[in-house]
């Protein structure tokens, strides 16, 4: 737990360090929302809550190609591979969960009338996602560029795909989607329980993904055998 | 270089090349008294430092080493290739406790390659490697956190394990004075330089205390000083009994060194390092 904890703790410190990094993430889901702003409301919030999930792939993304070089060592060190990716998630999770706070207050401020339990269970969808997608991300493609461009990739098709259709539902983030839907709309509680189980499905498939990468990398290779010291 | 450092690397020098601890006290005190009183610039009255040193050994012999311990590290018959270019072929290495290693040879014949093949970071094509005991490496460069800062990283390596961040903490700048590095500050490893920066990696990879330290080319970026400084630390940690593996291509350090593992294909050189153990055919 401890091994876990140290790698959440760091993450977090990296990221917290890159105050750049910090500033765009919060103004790239301000941005969307802003832009949207004079339109219908629904579609202002969605663009809010598809910038925060943007924003938490990349810094998934970026955290997640910076540790390649280390993770190796830290293996040799006494890590498990769990204790690597888990506790890369958890950080980044705790990071989203933070960034989110003022987009949760932006509408409410805005003078937004929505269901804003609704829009906190999107934003938390929103996060959940993002960060084991960034993060499988990076761990399949080990540059940033190609990572970012894949990113964007993903994130252009989820603003332009028609929701209603089924391959939308193959996209991430649709389940933020659905909910801010139910959030705005005030539509049958259905969009919620269908949003809630995509968030769910996609972040374990997700994280599952992460772990078969990171298992693979980090394996133990079969030519190298241990023995105690004799 | 002032007298003082002139002594200091003088003292170190000795101390590598394993001259009884007695002896050496008197040797460097006698030069010390000898320019005390008679004043000059060391490198005008005794030469230079590393010279001085080895006619002493000449002159006084050295102090017999630790015996070899046992077995800590053995990779027998490792073949890599990366698509139709072999770069390793059927390379052999021992290492026993208490032994320093080098592995030498041309640019891009596989000397990385094979070290991370002992650490288990890539599979061979062929061979196996047996490692006793616990395992450090240090990578040519990266395998830090840009972010973090030095302590950081020896509370991270620590956690790993299950070491708390307060002796982890004191461990790791204990290491790093070993190489003349004072580690306990604010600053973030991507604010170092090249030189402290390998500093950090090379701490981070003794701090788990390892029976067996894969180090690959380490010293890169190292002033004088602290080159001294490294060859010393890894006489301790080999005194110790620790098994060393160092990728070097500095052929002037192998008279410091147990065995020469030369991995230049012998079609390229006819020179072959004393106490070789294997390579290519």
């Amino acid at each position: 737990m401890n091994r876990l904890v140290t790698v959440a703790e760091m993450t977090l410190r990296e990221l917290l360090r890159r105050r750049g990094v910090l500033l765009l993430l919060l103004l790239m889901p301000l941005t969307f929302y802003l832009i949207r702003r004079d339109a219908y409301l629904g579609q202002s919030v969605r663009s809010l809550l598809l910038g925060v999930g943007w924003a938490v792939s990349t810094a998934a993304l970026f955290a997640t190609t910076a540790a390649r070089e280390l993770e190796p060592r830290l293996r040799l060190a006494g890590y498990r591979p769990h204790h690597l990716y888990l506790g890369r998630m958890l950080g980044l999770w705790t990071v989203g969960l933070v960034i989110s706070v003022p987009f949760f207050l932006l509408p409410m401020i805005d003078g937004a009338d929505l269901r804003y339990g609704g829009l906190a269970a999107a934003l938390l969808c929103s996060v959940a996602v993002a960060a084991p997608f960034g993060m499988l991300i990076g761990a399949l493609l080990p540059r940033e560029l190609e990572g970012t461009l894949l990113l964007l990739t993903v994130v252009t098709v989820q603003m332009l795909i028609e929701p209603a259709g089924s391959g939308a539902r193959l996209t991430p983030f649709w389940s933020s989607r659905e909910i801010a839907t139910w959030t705005v709309d005030n539509t049958d509680q259905g969009y919620l329980s269908r949003g809630l189980l995509h968030g769910l499905v996609v972040t374990a498939l997700l994280a599952l993904g992460v772990a078969a990468v990171a298992s693979v990398r980090l394996r133990r290779r079969r030519h190298l055998r241990h023995l105690p010291v004799g | 270089m002032n007298a003082d450092d002139w002594l200091r690397t003088l003292t170190a020098e000795l101390h590598q090349r394993r001259v009884a601890a007695d002896a050496a006290r008197h040797v460097v005190a006698e030069a010390a008294t000898h320019l005390r009183e008679g004043g000059g610039d060391p490198w005008v009255v005794f030469g230079p430092p590393l010279q001085y040193a080895g006619a002493v050994v000449e002159s006084i012999g050295t102090a017999p080493g630790p015996r070899p311990g046992p077995v800590r590290l053995h990779a027998a018959g490792i073949t890599k290739r990366y698509g139709r270019r072999t770069v390793l072929r059927d390379a052999t290495l021992t290492v026993r406790a208490g032994q320093i290693a080098a592995v030498v040879g041309a640019n891009g014949c596989g000397k990385s390659t094979f070290l991370r093949i002992c650490a288990g970071l890539m599979s061979p094509d062929a061979g196996e490697v047996t490692v006793s005991g616990r395992l450090g490496y240090c990578p040519q460069s990266g395998g830090t956190a840009d972010f973090l800062l030095a302590d950081e990283h020896f509370v991270l390596v620590g956690a790993g394990q299950g070491v708390a961040r307060g002796p982890a903490r004191r461990a790791g700048r204990a290491a790093a004075r070993q190489l003349g590095w004072e580690a306990g500050g604010d600053v973030q490893a991507r604010h170092l330089s090249g030189g402290t920066r390998q500093k950090l990696n090379l701490t981070m990879s003794t701090l788990s205390a390892p029976d067996v330290l894969l180090l690959d080319e380490p010293y890169q970026g190292f002033d004088q000083g602290t080159y001294v400084n490294f060859w010393d630390q890894l006489s301790r940690l080999r005194d110790a009994g620790t098994a060393i593996v160092v990728v070097t291509h500095l052929l002037n350090q192998l008279d410091r060194v147990d065995i020469v593992l030369d991995l230049t294909p012998a079609h390229e050189t006819g020179w072959h390092a004393p106490g070789i153990q294997g390579g290519r055919p």
